[in-house]
């Protein structure tokens, strides 16, 4: 029935094709620091229901817009012509009163309710060719038009740049509940709104780590006492154990295909590094030995991982070839460095290190060179997590018990507050596309 | 067909396709109908791309926050449970037994010897600073070296068992020398 359902969505979807085709791509994404897009985001034609959609839905798509640093939104003052419910039934903008205004690109979009649903339309206009770059129709339950404002960014920034979004990406991370003492773990959406909680038992709950389809979450949990780690299935919230033997154990990341998970426990104080099939089965040491091995994050390819070991001494980073078994020391900002994170580009690997009293967060590229610090602040930055196109990182604030997340571009040129107010914050993990 | 027929036609297939969405849409998924877009992440006929998690969006209620609190106090995982021995402390990114912790191991193992069958868990803990997951592995080394200590001492491995709690318990709240030299600790609680 759904099959059949998607099926006949498609192909009633051919009605809304665009009236001029072939994709020009405006913006190269990799040349930041040029010209910014100016974008007229005008208020949505409310057909029916709930009016306050009308401002709330291009708010969204701004502040998307202007994570990119790419868009400038031009102010809704400025505009000179009112969209009508006529411009979505074939009357066409009048492209000159947007032009004069700067506006190379306009948005529009018209709400209509349907009973606890709403139906949003959004269209991209080029102002200069008066073409439609993009156009959607989004169904869904009202309270979700977020969810809908950040899919239709995702389409602008494709229709200019030919990259995919990122904007309905979500962050998982652990926080200590209100008037309580455990760790939970939750979501949240990258514009910091709309946070549930994933678990709910009053224990600690840690390392939230992202299945490539974005549909679980492995970590670890303390719920029964005993540590192990679970796998949490984010549509349905079931919950199964995956890994129970060993004494320590942490999840580090799944392998690309999802069928596996890498992991370290430790058993007899030392910590290390196994590949278990997601349903617990086939565990395959990979790394062990003496010292503490954790933290293992694999390259987008499956090739290699990064880990923390501390055989030097001090916990370092390393990058192993799984196939070979070479091992290399990527980290060289300071005399304690953790938590690698891989970008899912490849091209680099971010990591927490200590020096100077104070931790901060670098990135390198995989063979070592081009070490770079990223961002450092007075208090520590750690737990860095690349977003799914690699373009950004979440990582967490901390100073004398406060703490936050915070986001940053790659480039370090833009950064933002993603979330405070809840204790303890940490662990901040960027989910993949949907 | 002139353009305004077009209009009307898509629109009549909108309404259907609304009634397909709503009938359909038991997860309360957002679908869209698209004219051209970026391709999905997900391959069709699976769960409608960034389909909407059944869990709602929960904002923290203070009805919801007294009740999490009411239920803490039978946590036993996140209380710190009395202890009838000291704690023994550690140095920064270090696992080994220091010099001054030695009496208090041997007054643990005299005890352990003494009461057979009595069974003791040792915690490992440290302080606020550096990551947690390489914590907890810290943690669990400090367990493991009090525990191989007990055992030098005479004490069955029967009687021992460990637990690392990584940073997630420290002892004092304080952000300073004192507070982290407290916390970087094994504790150690009879069963």
């Amino acid at each position: 029935m759904k099959r059949t359902c998607l099926s006949l969505l498609l192909a009633l979807a051919v009605v809304l094709a665009p009236r001029a085709g072939g994709a020009i791509l405006y913006i190269d994404i990799n040349a930041p620091g040029g010209k910014r897009m100016p974008v007229a985001l005008p208020d949505l034609v409310t057909a029916s229901g709930d009016p306050s959609l009308s401002a709330a839905v291009p708010k969204v798509i701004a502040d998307d817009l202007r994570m990119t640093s790419l868009f400038e939104v031009l102010p809704p003052a400025s505009y000179l012509e009112r969209i009508l419910p006529a411009h979505f039934a074939g009357k066409p903008l009048s492209f000159p009163d947007w032009k004069m205004i700067g506006a190379e690109a306009v948005v529009i979009g018209k709400t209509e309710a349907r009973g606890d649903q709403v139906a949003v339309e959004m269209r991209l206009y080029d102002s200069t060719l008066g073409n439609m770059m993009a156009g959607k129709r989004y169904v869904g339950p009202a309270k979700s038009y977020r969810t809908i404002a950040h899919r239709f960014a995702n389409e602008i920034l494709y229709a200019f740049t030919g990259v995919r979004g990122i904007f309905d990406t979500e962050i998982a991370f652990t926080a200590t509940p209100k008037g309580g003492r455990g760790k939970e773990i939750y979501v949240v959406g990258l514009d910091g709104q709309e946070i549930r909680k994933v678990t709910d038992n009053r224990s600690f709950n840690l390392f939230p780590r992202w299945s490539p389809d974005g549909n679980q979450l492995a970590f670890t949990s303390f719920k029964t006492g005993v540590p192990a780690i679970y796998l949490r299935n984010l549509q349905n919230g079931s919950e199964r154990p995956v890994v129970k033997f060993g004494n320590t154990k942490t999840p580090g990341s799944f392998t690309p295909a999802g069928n596996a998970l890498f992991v370290s426990v430790s058993t007899g104080g030392n910590s290390e590094i196994y590949r278990v099939h997601i349903d617990g089965s086939r565990p395959e040491k990979i790394m062990g030995g003496w010292g503490i091995l954790v933290s293992p994050s694999v390259s987008p390819d499956g090739k290699k991982i990064a880990f923390v070991s501390n055989r030097g001494g001090a916990p370092q980073v390393y990058v192993r070839d799984l196939g070979g078994g070479k091992e290399l020391r990527i980290s060289h900002a300071g005399g304690y460095s953790t938590s690698p994170s891989w970008s899912p580009a490849g091209d680099r690997i971010a990591f927490t290190s200590q020096s100077g009293g104070r931790f901060s967060i670098y990135t390198v590229k995989p063979d070592g060179s081009d070490q770079q610090l990223l961002a450092s602040a007075d208090g520590d930055c750690s737990d860095p997590s690349f977003s799914p196109d690699g373009r950004y990182l979440v990582y967490t604030f901390q100073k004398k018990g406060y703490s936050e997340l915070k986001i940053i571009s790659a480039d370090g040129r833009w950064g933002k507050s993603l979330l405070s107010g809840l204790g303890g914050l940490g662990s901040p993990a960027w989910s993949p596309r949907r | 067909m002139g353009k305004r027929g077009v209009w009307k036609l898509g629109a009549a297939m909108l309404a259907v396709m609304m009634v397909f969405a709503l009938g359909c849409a038991k997860k309360q998924a957002v679908k869209s109908s698209e004219t051209a877009g970026a391709p999905s992440a997900a391959p069709s006929g699976q769960q409608p791309p960034g389909g909407i998690v059944s869990e709602p969006v929960k904002p923290e209620s203070p009805a919801a926050g007294k009740q999490m609190a009411a239920a803490e106090a039978g946590a036993a995982v996140t209380k710190e449970m009395p202890s009838a021995f000291a704690d023994i402390h550690f140095d920064f990114d270090k696992s080994f037994i220091r010099e001054d912790a030695r009496p208090v191991l041997s007054q643990v193992a005299d005890y352990l010897k003494k009461n057979k069958g009595a069974k003791l868990q040792i915690e490992g803990h440290c302080d606020e600073r550096g990551t947690a997951e390489y914590n907890m592995a810290l943690g669990d080394r400090r367990a493991e070296s009090a525990r191989a200590y007990l055992a030098s001492l005479g004490v069955p491995a029967s009687a021992l068992s460990t637990v690392s709690f990584g940073k997630e318990k420290p002892v004092d709240p304080g952000h300073n020398d004192a507070a982290w030299a407290k916390n970087r600790r094994a504790h150690f609680v009879l069963k």
